[in-house]
């Protein structure tokens, strides 16, 4: 029997089919999935026995002095309840908070920012805010919508590829490859990024800007378009508003002005703008390169200006692919666990969180809630008190990871539901272990919006159980919520809730999903959006002025150091790590560094070396390699040996509050 | 065919191809009718190595009858056989106790290239079927001829014609001399190498890879199946002596189709053409052996 699921891993969502028969078992993509068709990385071919672990968390445990005990489930949770209803009653709704995940379903993330809002606070965040609340904020102020505006399958009408601040094929290899073998047929690539990733092997435009420079790069691309006359003026006069303003904004930005901010030759950026806007439809993929940053909600504005511009939107082919990380970034941040969106992005001063109030029956909280840093942040000054937290992993993954610490250690209460126990967990004063996603049922919305079913495969070890089970029952003790007995029943409040689900059912999104918005004007879905009009009327062109990154090179800290992921790791290596092959080929931290440079600084490759930021430093392994330019570092950032967040600092994007992981001035100790 | 089912299924546990949302997977069926002649998406190999076990204990094995494996997929186990059976007791032990009904397909698929490697009518078969429209063609080795005493044996001379018939639909690749002909310092490995994604389709779809990992977990000692296309494939102490995917791309090619010939007279290739229906790039087998390494 083969059984049809989504791969846990990012956001493409292949759909694979694992075939068990006996002790065998074969792993295969499915090859009617349009995200996929058959094709795999190895994560989703070699990627899953971290499921099989024996450190697999099997029973609920309820911290004693510097250990655990374990408890049955009743225990845990009525522990976990009645101590939070304290802390509720004591210092009010405001100083609990509740961290959802994005690698949990959307019935899951539904919800624990339910339970949060019953609760009466507005203190809900999961991980999208460190990746892509700027594109939820960006393109939700410009376009309407927070999303992807095309389809993978789309790609095949792309004339121009537009990769900027993405290493596809090996982040979203099954994207990647797919803009390749269109690379092959003949259409245009342009890659824009510091890094030479593999991509830039086979673009026809290679732009290696330097880090923080996007917008100085993406505005000079448009004043290449605009002084040529190359942009759609039908798209501008009839979509769009706020041309004028923004032409004289652009107009600041000739290619032979920003070369000196990003290091790039005039005469690529006028082959690219000549693509992007005259050899159409183009499509634009992006992702952390363009959000982590202090101006990383401008960034995926200026990324939209482009598309608008010269009306690479609405047509097959064309469009904004901001490409998620995580397998269930989209759905996730679609239900409302972020801290200023109630489900559906309705904005938590708006009139209509009136509708969630006569649904849920209860009054809603009307501030803004804390986003992830800043729950830390409050935790560490004693205004919050409990933090529950579920699926992630701050302790490696947060900006400057030392006040995170703090933060906990200041807590009255934490609970932490996972697989494993984590860095974090192990601080957890109370830790429920939940199935994996190969153990339950639910939905994921990938990065291009499509809604899709995952089954259950295998049974959850020992006492472990489905993260919605635990939330259900946590909900019932906390607030008298009501029983959900499956997730579909927990899909089909979503359905009310939210109009782009209202015309999904677990019944028509299988086998191969279906593409939001959903409903009775799309009873088929929606493959590409904004073909007509965008759900705020016009698209909104909005002048964004270059400004530097937070933290610069300087005589004292010479390199500046961006990290990220590699193909074999994911986040916190909490999975990928407990699985062998995927270890074998990273089994340990490392720098990326240039050839030349260390030349210079006299760096054997191998040699163990200190990085040095102003926040922190690390000793790590260097691996000289000329895909990186001189001045430059690249450190990926899954290795609790090694935790490269303890070097990024306290810079925020103040519109998204996403830390700043792509720029850190450093110095290079041999 | 019924017949010849039931029989079988009373000394084996009875598996064949089935259709699970469209996809045609290997699964455990009860009677003739519930085989969907079809070709799976994938070799299963699994029946005789599985893709993750501990193999400080031989399993209890259970005897299985396996309908419906196409012949390209099916020939692989008689090309590793001469690696491994014998060799590695997991394998040899399954391969003993499985018996393969293969299906021999009437008309190419696209991409195939199986005639150029002998198929799609082995020359080695346990039980072999030629479905004809209804009707059924079965090739019997002597083991199992021990099922067939009720049934009508025609000449041989409508298997010829079949062959002779397939043989005018499919294109015959050069593939002899290759040993030869292919170039340690072609342009293809590093082409290659600039769009692989390391993702091992290649070698995870390929009926006649049988390389694995092993490692411990706990009181286990696991294997799993392996790709030769990453960096920490049979690397020592000193790192991979490939450290670059060019030479590991071409390492692949050259086991195939010079090492293999070499040491074992056979090319460690089917024809199937699975690792190009897999490979997300489209990187294709095929343009290795038809490659004018002459002109480089």
């Amino acid at each position: 029997m083969g059984t049809i699921t989504v791969c846990p891993y990012c956001g493409t969502g292949c759909q694979i089919v694992i075939n068990e028969y006996g002790s065998s078992q074969h792993i295969i993509g499915y090859s009617l999935s349009p995200v996929n068709e058959g094709k795999l990385c190895i994560k989703g071919y070699s990627g899953l026995s971290y499921n099989f672990s024996k450190e697999r968390l099997i029973k609920p445990m309820i911290r004693e002095g510097d250990s655990f005990r374990n408890a049955d489930w009743n225990e845990a949770l009525n522990y976990s309840a009645s101590r939070m209803r304290e802390i509720i009653s004591k210092y009010g709704p405001d100083s609990v908070a509740f961290q959802s995940s994005a690698k949990c379903t959307n019935e899951e993330n539904y919800l624990m920012q339910k339970i949060a809002r019953m609760a009466g606070t507005n203190n809900i965040d999961h991980c999208a805010r460190s990746c892509h609340s700027p594109t939820a904020l960006g393109l939700i102020n410009t376009i309407g919508a927070g999303a992807a505006t095309g389809s993978i399958g789309s790609l095949e009408d792309t004339r121009t590829f537009f990769i900027i601040g993405t290493n596809t094929t090996e982040q979203h290899p099954i994207i990647g490859a797919k803009i390749l073998r269109e690379r092959k047929k003949g259409k245009n690539l342009i890659v824009a990024d510091p890094r030479k990733i593999q991509l830039s092997t086979s673009a026809n435009v290679f732009l290696q800007f330097k880090p923080g420079s996007d917008i100085a790069l993406l505005n000079s691309i448009m004043f290449v378009i605009l002084k040529n006359n190359w942009q759609d003026n039908d798209f501008i006069n009839s979509r769009t508003q706020g041309f004028e303003e923004f032409r004289k904004e652009i107009e600041k930005y000739p290619p032979e002005v920003t070369e000196e901010i990003t290091g790039v030759n005039p005469s690529l950026v006028e082959e690219a703008a000549m693509m992007i806007a005259k050899e159409r439809p183009a499509a634009i993929f992006y992702a952390m390169g363009i959000t982590q940053h202090i101006h990383g909600t401008e960034n995926v504005m200026d990324v939209s200006n482009l598309a608008l511009i010269t009306g690479n939107i609405g047509v097959r082919g064309s469009g904004i692919f901001p490409l998620r990380g995580q397998n269930n970034v989209q759905g996730s941040s679609d239900m409302g666990a972020l801290s200023e969106f109630y489900p559906g992005y309705v904005r938590y001063d708006s009139d209509n969180v009136k509708k969630f109030e006569e649904l849920w029956g209860k009054k809603m909280p009307r501030n803004r809630g804390l986003t992830l840093s800043e729950m830390f942040d409050a935790a560490a000054d004693g205004k919050i008190k409990a933090i529950y937290l579920m699926g992630e992993n701050p302790l490696i993954t947060e900006a400057s990871v030392s006040k995170v610490e703090e933060g906990i250690n200041n807590l009255e209460l934490f609970i932490v539901q996972d697989i494993f126990l984590t860095l974090t967990a192990a601080k957890a004063h109370v830790v429920f272990p939940a199935a994996s996603s190969l153990e339950k049922e639910g939905t994921f919305t990938n990065t291009e919006r499509r809604i899709q079913k995952i089954s259950p495969i295998y049974k959850p070890p020992g006492e472990a159980k489905p993260d919605w089970w635990i939330l259900k029952e946590f909900g019932k003790m906390l607030l008298g919520m009501e029983d959900y007995s499956s997730p579909e029943m927990i899909f089909d409040e979503i359905r009310k809730v939210i109009y782009n689900y209202s015309g999904a059912s677990y019944d028509n999104i299988f086998p191969i999903g279906k593409q939001w918005p959903i409903n009775k004007d799309f009873p088929e879905g929606t493959e590409i959006m904004h073909s007509k009009s965008f759900p705020i009327g016009r698209g909104k062109l909005i002048p964004v002025p270059f400004g530097y990154p937070a933290e610069r090179a300087d005589d004292d800290y010479r390199f500046i150091m961006t990290t990220g992921r590699n193909y074999y790791h994911w986040h916190s290596g909490t999975m990928t790590r407990r699985t062998d092959i995927l270890e074998r080929e990273s089994p340990e931290p490392y720098v990326e560094i240039n050839n030349d440079d260390a030349m210079m600084l006299k760096i054997r490759n191998g040699q163990v070396i200190t990085l040095e930021s102003r926040h922190g430093s690390i000793k790590i392994k260097a691996r000289i390699t000329d895909k990186i330019p001189s001045g430059i570092v690249f450190v990926p950032f899954h290795f609790v040996e090694a935790r490269v967040n303890e070097l990024v600092g306290e810079n925020y994007d103040p519109i998204s509050k996403i830390p700043e992981f792509k720029v850190v001035a450093v110095k290079v100790i041999p | 065919m019924a017949k010849l089912f039931k029989s079988i299924s009373e000394e084996y546990d009875t598996y064949g191809t089935i259709s699970e949302q469209g996809e045609i997977v290997f699964g455990q069926v009860r009677g003739f009718k519930d085989i969907v002649d079809g070709r799976s998406k994938y070799a299963p190999k699994e029946f005789l190595i599985s893709r993750n076990e501990n193999i400080l204990y031989l399993p209890k094995i259970e005897k299985k009858a396996v309908f419906g494996i196409r012949s390209c997929d099916l020939k692989g186990f008689y090309i590793m056989d001469r690696q491994i059976y014998g060799k590695d007791p997991f394998y040899t032990a399954r391969r003993d106790n499985t018996l393969f009904i293969n299906f021999v397909c009437r008309e190419p698929c696209e991409g195939g290239f199986c005639s150029s490697f002998g198929g799609p009518v082995l020359e080695e078969y346990q039980i072999q079927v030629i479905p004809d429209g209804g009707k059924y063609l079965v090739m019997v080795s002597e083991e199992f001829e021990k099922y067939m005493k009720d049934f009508k044996v025609v000449e041989n001379n409508e298997i010829e014609k079949f062959r002779k018939d397939f043989d005018n639909k499919m294109e015959k690749l050069p593939v002899e001399g290759i040993e030869n002909r292919i170039k340690w310092n072609s342009k293809l490995w590093k082409e290659y190498a600039s769009i692989c994604i390391s993702c091992g389709a290649c070698n995870f779809s390929c009926p006649t890879c049988y390389c694995f990992d092993l490692y411990d977990r706990e009181d286990e000692r696991l294997r799993e199946w392996d790709s030769c296309i990453l960096a920490g494939f049979t690397s020592s102490s000193a790192g991979n002596n490939r450290p670059e995917l060019d030479e590991r791309l071409r390492q692949r090619f050259y086991h195939k189709y010079v090492y293999y010939k070499k040491s074992k007279d056979v090319y460690l290739c089917t024809g199937c053409n699975r690792c190009t229906e897999d490979c997300p790039v489209d990187i294709d087998i095929k343009e290795v052996i038809t490659h004018d390494y002459s002109k480089e």
